[in-house]
């Protein structure tokens, strides 16, 4: 009897998670007429080719109505969004982090969008041809899956978020400099101790790398060595173990003898003091790849750069588990009480990160490279690939680099206090690093971690 | 006794601005209060379904129980005690001068008024050149781009050129008064032309009478300002004081101008953070219910602040 | 005080230090120039920091150390600035806004200042100290509340919302109520005797006389309109009404989330240099004074 009521009791309990799933259903598109609004980050330089495609999209679906809006920053998007979820006047999709959808989904009004990918219906669009309305499996598998992948770090294994563009972290470098006294570029840490010594003796008044953002230089350490970081269930913060101290450390000791730099350390952007034509500069320079024309030096009198620039991978702890770092804007779509505007946002949202030809003006115009493999077949992209060099053509160089490591892009877990752990790494780290020496080096690490995991455990505690 | 008749006109005057006050500040200030006995109240936790939180002050208890709380406190308090005096006593000077000269009198006064039509981003963005040592500082091997214009100064002013004369304002290893220096100086600057303008729109309603009597007895410029425009002043002196005071309390956006978004120099983030820096961040992670109670905390120390100087302007003020 | 005393004192002093008090007072000007020249050089500094940033590339802005004088004047950075940015739509819409609020505001403050100053009525110094007490509570937490108010009144994206909410300002009402506190009494009772009402003595003495602070608030709202920004993004972020501080806050911003600042702050001078000529018109307002001929104090 005991035993029956107990399997009764499970086969309610599975019943009732099937039919949550089931919930979650996708109606499709019906031809009617709505308006959806997007919110995001593009400057002047982007917006005539989102209007472009907005244009196309409307002549697949003259009903669907997109009006977006440049909020500012991202932050300025998570803050307006965020602002306006309460009021349930948020729009309908918009440019996201992941952190960002973490906090959106305090208030569950994220839509998740399995049910959405899933779907088999077909619909008819305005030109007589018909498409899908959820992904076929040639375009999932077009996805560069890292990327993709981005979208369900959020605990629960569910899709938030589709990619739109992304980026990551690059090591720029001297190569003139490289090239005149021979030297090798490093592909672990370790070369990369060796390398900054020999550049010292070549050249005295060198700080020889700068690292532009501190919290992600903490956070890729972690993935490269598989030290625990943070997880999506609790604890959440697991950052305060030796592993960790150790390449801090190790770090600390690099500074402190001149080898390396950081934006906060020191004092100015340190793609600034790569570009640097005084007798102080460095000689490379990691920092995101969109922002490759930063890491070009000023052209001469005569028209000519300086030196030439060169783009390899960042150096990895372990060669066998190459790891790097994925940035740059996500789509989410907000739930909505008119299925119809879901759906409409979910085609658009569908049209921006598939299109090979918007992915592929857009990255160009952008800085970012495309999320899709299939861009590269692109004629007009694969010619922008093939312009890539070390000076005008930067951009291609750094999309380039950016594409070869497709495989190697992880993603951290997002969750309430993400953000939070985000934030007290990148001042952990500088606050080891300044640790002078002859103090008690051990003792002020450990002092150093304690404190960040206490101000993270405080920002979720109750 | 107040006839009837004056206070039905009084009202009628303070109607409109009542009014608005009720809608945008009193109902918000209310609604803070709400908040801030709600715990854990989040406007995105309220729209996710969560219908009731729990009453009580764990709010106001997780706020002064915060790490960084006496810290920010001890800030806050500092900074306003220090930068109040004297950006009050430098403005009312310069006011005074700008009031007194004859020869290039248009010409400076426009001067003053420029820094109105400057916009605050370059205001933020000044002070790192001044102040900021670029290079690796404090390290084995230092390797300095800039020691910043301050520093190049006292080495020319005090003639010692050695690079090793200079002083560590806000970078790494610095010290916490060096930092508290500079956020004197910054805030100071940023004040001055507010209470410049105000002190010379309140020097110009002082009848010149006053001033005509003392040219004749050919009074000394000191005793002028001490003995005629300070008091005839008070009254615009004690507003520039009390709201400083106020706005003080409230510092943050000089910090971040300053200090970026960590709040404190490379080897102690954190270090010269705020009351106001503390509710930005529980805002920034949608804590309604923290930052109405960090706020109302801040509110309190103001407020016996302003009695304070209420008290002491009444005393001493001329009406 | 008494002049009377400080005459006698002054009379007995004059003939003693005739000669040393011109030396003193030479010596005093100069001292006086001095102190000007060096207030102004620094308080100045900013500003001539926008107008060189405004000139230089992107490349040398984000030099260290920074240059003090740009290497090349790029004076193309005024075009960019001009074909990016809906520079004329974010101007008029400042504008009005900024227009339509001060006058609003000036006689929302004026009225309140008055009551304040020169009116009796119950509770009127507790009323006050609330007053006061309102602008100690960090203005962002009325953010929240106010957005959900003006929403139900369906506000969102009209120029009233950036007008109202803000038309009552403890601040200026204090300003103002302070520099009617300097206005001698007698004059209000000698006003009250001829039979003058209390709403002609306020038009006809009480205003011009207080020009140069109504002057002063004046140019301070002004520029509040220039430089607000919070507000303004979260309530009316469409084109039709985006202020110019949030309009020239994205137009510049670049993918990787950069700022173009050469061409931001040369976008900004531009917008400012109407507002700077009507400061330097007001300012022969201010400086002027009031004259008090006729006035017995």
């Amino acid at each position: 009897m005991k035993k029956l009521l107990s399997i009764l009791l499970l086969v309610t309990m599975l019943l009732s998670v099937a039919s949550v799933a089931v919930a979650e259903d996708a109606p499709a598109y019906d031809g009617s007429e709505v308006t959806i609004s997007f919110y995001n980050t593009m400057g002047s330089n982007l917006t005539p080719v989102l209007d472009a495609y907005i244009a196309e999209f409307n002549t697949l679906y003259p009903n669907i109505k997109v009006e977006y809006t440049s909020v500012g920053s991202y932050d300025d998007v998570r803050d307006q969004i965020s602002k306006e979820i309460p009021e349930g006047i948020q729009p309908n999709m918009a440019y996201c982090y992941p952190d960002h959808v973490a906090l959106y989904n305090l208030a569950k009004a994220v839509q998740t969008l399995d049910a959405y990918i899933e779907s088999d219906a077909v619909i008819t669009r305005a030109d007589g041809t018909t498409e899908v309305f959820g992904l076929t499996d040639e375009q999932k598998a077009d996805f560069i899956e890292g990327y993709y992948n981005e979208g369900k770090q959020f605990g629960d294994g569910l899709m938030y978020t589709l990619p739109m563009s992304k980026s990551t972290e690059v090591l720029y470098y001297n190569k003139t400099f490289f090239d005149a006294n021979n030297l090798s570029l490093p592909t672990t840490w370790a070369d990369l101790e060796e390398l900054c010594k020999k550049i010292i003796e070549i050249d005295p008044m060198a700080i020889p790398l700068g690292y532009d953002s501190e919290s992600n230089w903490f956070i890729t350490m972690c993935e490269q060595g598989k030290i625990p970081y943070t997880s999506a269930t609790a604890p959440h913060f697991l950052f305060d173990n030796a592993e960790a101290k150790e390449f801090v450390k190790m770090f600390r000791d690099w500074y402190q003898e001149g080898y390396l730099t950081t934006q906060s350390l020191y004092g100015a952007y340190t793609s600034g003091l790569f570009v640097s034509t005084s007798d102080i500069k460095s000689y490379m320079s990691i920092g995101s790849s969109a922002g490759a024309t930063h890491q070009r030096p000023a052209k001469g009198a005569d028209g000519s750069y300086p030196f030439e620039v060169g783009i390899a991978t960042i150096p990895q702890m372990d060669a066998a588990n190459k790891k790097v770092i994925s940035q740059g804007p996500s789509l989410c779509i907000f739930k909505d009480a008119n299925a119809q505007e879901v759906a409409a946002s979910w085609l658009f949202a569908k049209f921006l990160t598939t299109n090979v030809n918007f992915q592929a003006e857009f990255s160009m115009a952008s800085g970012y490279v495309p999320v899709i493999k299939s861009v590269n077949q692109n004629e007009v992209y694969a010619e922008f690939l093939n312009s890539a060099d070390g000076g005008d053509y930067i951009s291609a160089l750094s999309a380039k680099v950016c594409l070869e490591q497709a495989d190697a892009y992880y993603t951290s877990p997002a969750f309430n206090g993400s953000s939070t752990a985000r934030s007290q790494v990148g001042p952990l780290m500088t606050k080891c690093f300044t640790i002078p020496d002859g103090s008690d080096v051990d003792g002020l690490v450990d002092a150093a971690f304690a404190d960040a995991i206490a101000e993270c455990e405080y920002s979720i505690g109750w | 006794m107040v006839d009837n008749r004056q206070q039905w006109k009084a009202w009628l005057y303070l109607a409109p601005a009542i009014v608005l006050l009720l809608i945008f500040t009193v109902w918000p200030i209310i609604n803070t209060v709400v908040m801030s006995f709600m715990e854990g109240y989040s406007g995105l936790l309220k729209a996710g379904g969560q219908a009731s939180f729990s009453i009580g002050v764990n709010n106001f208890a997780r706020v002064i129980g915060q790490p960084t709380f006496q810290q920010s406190l001890k800030n806050t308090i500092l900074l306003c005690v220090l930068t109040v005096p004297i950006s009050t006593v430098l403005a009312l000077l310069i006011a005074v001068a700008l009031n007194s000269i004859k020869v290039f009198q248009k010409g400076l006064q426009t001067v003053f008024f420029l820094p109105y039509v400057t916009n605050s981003i370059a205001i933020g963005m000044v002070f790192a050149a001044m102040f900021n040592i670029i290079g690796n500082i404090g390290t084995r091997r230092e390797v300095i781009s800039s020691y910043g214009v301050i520093n190049d100064l006292i080495r020319f002013i005090s003639g010692n050129p050695n690079p090793k004369n200079y002083i560590n304002w806000i970078n790494n290893g610095s010290d916490y008064w060096a930092n508290m220096f500079v956020m004197v100086v910054y805030i100071v600057w940023n004040a001055l032309p507010f209470k410049i303008l105000v002190l010379l729109g309140g020097l110009q309603s002082i009848n010149k009478q006053y001033y005509d009597a003392a040219k004749v007895d050919s009074t000394p410029r000191w005793r002028v300002l001490t003995r005629i425009t300070v008091p005839l002043l008070s009254p615009m002196l004690a507003y520039v004081v009390i709201t400083g005071f106020i706005g003080g309390f409230k510092e943050y956006t000089s910090i971040v101008g300053i200090f970026g978004e960590n709040m404190g120099p490379a080897h102690a983030p954190g270090r010269m953070n705020t009351m106001v820096g503390l509710i930005y961040d529980s805002l920034e992670q949608n804590k309604q219910g923290e930052a109405s109670a960090a706020a109302l905390i801040l509110f309190g120390i103001i407020l016996v602040v302003t009695m304070i100087n209420l008290w002491v302007s009444k005393k001493k003020t001329h009406y | 005080m008494s002049e009377n005393t400080t005459k006698i004192m002054q009379a007995r002093d004059m003939k003693k230090k005739g000669t040393t008090q011109k030396v003193g007072k030479v010596f005093g000007l100069i001292g006086v120039y001095a102190f000007l020249l060096i207030m102004a050089i620094i308080v100045l500094f900013p500003f001539y920091w926008m107008l060189i940033s405004s000139l230089k590339s992107l490349a040398e802005y984000r030099l260290s150390p920074p240059t003090f004088i740009p290497r090349a004047f790029l004076f193309s950075n005024y075009i960019d600035a001009f074909t990016t940015a809906n520079l004329g739509r974010l101007f008029l819409n400042t504008m009005y806004v900024g227009v339509v609020s001060t006058l609003l505001s000036l006689v929302i403050t004026i009225f309140t200042a008055f009551a304040f100053a020169r009116l009796e009525f119950k509770g009127k110094e507790l009323l006050f100290a609330a007053l006061l007490a309102t602008m100690m509570i960090p203005g962002e937490l009325f953010t929240i509340t106010n957005f959900s108010t003006v929403i139900s009144f369906g506000w969102l994206n009209t120029y009233t919302v950036l007008i109202v909410p803000f038309l009552v300002s403890i601040f200026y009402i204090y300003l103002l109520r302070q520099n009617f506190l300097q206005i001698p009494n007698e004059l209000y009772l000698a006003a009250k005797v001829d039979g003058t009402s209390d709403f002609k003595y306020l038009w006809k003495v009480m205003v011009p006389l207080s020009l140069p602070t109504l002057i002063s608030i004046t140019i301070l709202k002004m520029m509040g309109a220039w430089n607000s920004y919070i507000w303004p993004r979260l309530v009316a972020n469409d084109e039709a009404h985006r202020m110019i501080t949030n309009g020239l806050r994205n137009a510049f911003t670049t993918t990787s989330g950069d700022v173009n600042y050469p061409v931001q702050m040369a976008a900004v001078a531009l917008v400012s240099a109407p507002l700077f000529l009507v400061f330097v018109f007001l300012r022969k307002y201010i400086m002027s004074g009031v004259s008090r001929s006729g006035i017995k104090g």
